[in-house]
């Protein structure tokens, strides 16, 4: 079957519409009483219309996207992890060696030498931790080289 | 006359060494920026927007910058579409057509310089008729009542699409997810707390920023680790500059022309540069018909889109400045920054805020000449520039967004967000769901339902009203049309739009 993409984004987006209208319809009225507007009345408008807009990619769906496969989708998955891991190692390890560590296994895994994939994170990440800390006075992180 | 002496005061903002600098550095990085391919406009700005905000820069300094790095790169798309026959951005895809030709002739310099005087030559057309236009448009807006504010915000998100849009529905549920996005935290008027689940951070609501950035610069990293695309492409030596003088005079009929049609293109509603730089590259074809060589590498080809696609971006901020509401997805990210910088866009702003107005509109006008002269003598920068690959560029870009965000909170919170808004970006993208709408919809939400809410309760409760003004349902008419029209029209438009590119000798 064709159109299995926008099928799935339709079934879930109807979920989604369901549920916000829904939680829309159980906030308490407003203290005074609302006239003509209250906090639910633009989301339950909103509600509708993706209703609508979900039946509508169910109902006729577009050509399917070509959705990576094999190598492709775990290349993907390895840069989404590489990005949580930077979020999560910025502050415990400090903005030069996350940034070098981040920016080598991104170009790495693009294509890049591997040592010329760390060098380019070790000189970028010196050059904006210099530029952010002396030029812009906007801290980055020190990490594990806050002791110099 | 008084138009004039309000241009006078916006060179005085404009023209400070401090504001100087930084449209120095904005056109730049703009044209870098833009001749990156798969990096457009919008990115360039949306990667700069928390840098400018974390610097703490003044209202006008922060958007000359943002303007500064917005023309700029439509000047640097055509770069890589005459080096690379790939365009920077969407609306350089017409300056292909001839410029890689010209290239492949080895006259690859000439197209180069003779793209940036068109370029110029658009960005000032483009420019004057803002000056004209727009005081004269936000006199107008002041009219508006909170009825047709709510008609004309719907009408912008139903031309958001353009009229070479697929699938209007999609533009219909990227809007929808955006408003609804923007309905989280605590409601204004009542202080009920919406969808906020008793996170503290989703109190205050989610930044758009954060969603702008996610969307825009993490998907694009995303999208080049799918296509591989690490190694770039092999692009065409450059050579001597040959143009004559004789030669730039004969083309400036063409960019007259193409300014002026790009310029209309850019302040209507789903028209847009690309659209710009496609129509007037089809009207100098049918204008010169036999007389040129189009598609084989006419000069007249080059300049036709450039001068378009800038004339469009100096219309498209007609409406972002004098109504609020943007026609592109650049203008919604620098009305981003507007609204971030606690400045209502509007009719207002022409008197609230003159100096940032002017000051913007100043900067565009230096900002021209600095890229003039930025693009030609030091073209070969750009040309080393673009020879880097995307594999080290693209995570480098990556990390200044992870900066950039950073440093507006200190919260590593955020950047978790952002990753979010970016894989959830790539998927929809995927889907063919486009990003604008979500983006406006992001911004203009708040403002749509403060309008209804005021409308509703001028009238009662009435839900007629939203139809009651000659004006407003003019504005709906148009809304409708912006639906429609791409489901009929749309179709043949975007045929044409391919078989034009397909005539040219893109295969090789």
């Amino acid at each position: 079957m064709t159109g299995m993409g926008d099928r799935i984004l339709g079934l879930f987006l109807l979920v989604v519409a369901v549920a916000y209208g829904w939680v829309a319809q159980q906030w308490p009225e407003p203290f005074g009483g609302a006239e003509g507007v209250g906090p639910e009345t633009f989301p339950t408008i909103l509600a509708i219309v993706l209703v609508v807009g979900s039946l509508y990619l169910m109902i006729k769906p577009d050509a399917d996207a070509k959705w990576p496969v094999g190598k492709s989708a775990l290349e993907l998955v390895i840069s989404i992890i590489v990005l949580v891991v930077y979020a999560l190692l910025l502050e415990p390890l400090g903005f030069i060696i996350s940034t070098t560590l981040v920016i080598g296994v991104l170009s790495w895994r693009m294509g890049a030498p591997l040592k010329q994939a760390f060098v380019t994170g070790l000189i970028s990440a010196v050059v904006v931790f210099g530029l952010f800390n002396y030029g812009l006075s906007l801290s980055l992180p020190d990490g594990l080289l806050g002791g110099f | 006359m008084e138009t004039i002496g309000f241009l006078m005061d916006g060179f005085a903002v404009a023209l400070t060494p401090y504001n100087l600098m930084f449209a120095l550095f904005g056109a730049f990085a703009g044209s870098l920026i833009g001749c990156l391919p798969g990096l457009g406009p919008a990115n360039g700005v949306a990667i700069l927007i928390p840098l400018a905000f974390a610097l703490g820069l003044p209202p006008e300094t922060a958007m000359i910058l943002l303007t500064s790095v917005y023309v700029g790169a439509m000047y640097g798309g055509r770069i890589s579409s005459i080096l690379l026959n790939i365009p920077g951005d969407e609306p350089a895809m017409m300056t292909c057509l001839d410029g890689y030709p010209m290239a492949q002739q080895g006259r690859a310099a000439d197209a180069l310089a003779i793209s940036a005087i068109a370029s110029f030559a658009g960005g000032l057309i483009g420019t004057i008729g803002l000056i004209i236009l727009a005081p004269v448009l936000a006199r107008f807006a002041l009219t508006f009542g909170p009825v047709e504010y709510f008609a004309l915000f719907v009408l912008a998100f139903a031309t958001l699409g353009g009229i070479t849009g697929k699938n209007p529905m999609k533009t219909v549920i990227a809007a929808a997810l955006g408003i609804m996005i923007s309905t989280v935290g605590i409601d204004i008027s009542t202080g009920t707390q919406r969808y906020t689940a008793g996170v503290l951070e989703l109190y205050e609501g989610i930044d758009f920023i954060l969603a702008i950035v996610g969307l825009f610069a993490i998907s694009e990293l995303l999208f080049f680790v799918e296509a591989r695309m690490g190694k770039g492409r092999s692009k065409v030596k450059v050579g001597k500059l040959t143009l004559s003088f004789k030669e730039i005079v004969s083309t400036i009929p063409t960019q007259l022309r193409g300014g002026v049609l790009g310029f209309m293109a850019g302040v209507l509603p789903g028209a847009g540069a690309s659209l710009g730089s496609f129509i007037s590259y089809t009207l100098e074809k049918t204008v010169l018909g036999k007389k040129g060589r189009f598609g084989e590498g006419d000069i007249r080809g080059v300049v036709a889109p450039e001068a378009g696609n800038n004339g469009a971006a100096s219309g498209a901020l007609v409406p972002m400045l004098t109504l609020g509401v943007p026609g592109s997805g650049t203008t919604a990210v620098l009305l981003a920054m507007l609204i971030s910088l606690n400045i209502t866009p509007g009719p207002l702003m022409f008197t609230q805020n003159a100096e940032i107005v002017w000051g913007v509109i100043a900067a565009l006008l230096i900002g021209n000449v600095l890229l003039l002269i930025l693009n030609i003598p030091m073209i070969s920068v750009f040309v080393r520039l673009l020879s880097v690959p995307p594999m080290y560029l693209l995570p480098i870009v990556t990390m200044v967004a992870f900066v950039g965000i950073y440093s507006i909170s200190h919260s590593t919170f955020d950047l978790y967000f952002m990753i979010v808004f970016g894989v959830g970006g790539f998927i929809l993208r995927k889907l063919e769901i486009p990003m604008v709408p979500i983006i406006l919809g992001l911004l203009l939400g708040p403002e749509m339902e403060k309008n209804l809410g005021h409308a509703l309760i001028l009238s009662d409760g009435d839900w007629m009203t939203l139809w009651s003004s000659p004006l407003a349902i003019g504005l709906w008419l148009v809304a409708g049309l912006g639906l429609v029209l791409p489901t009929l029209v749309g179709p043949i438009l975007r045929r044409r739009m391919r078989s034009a590119i397909k005539e040219g000798p893109v295969s090789d």
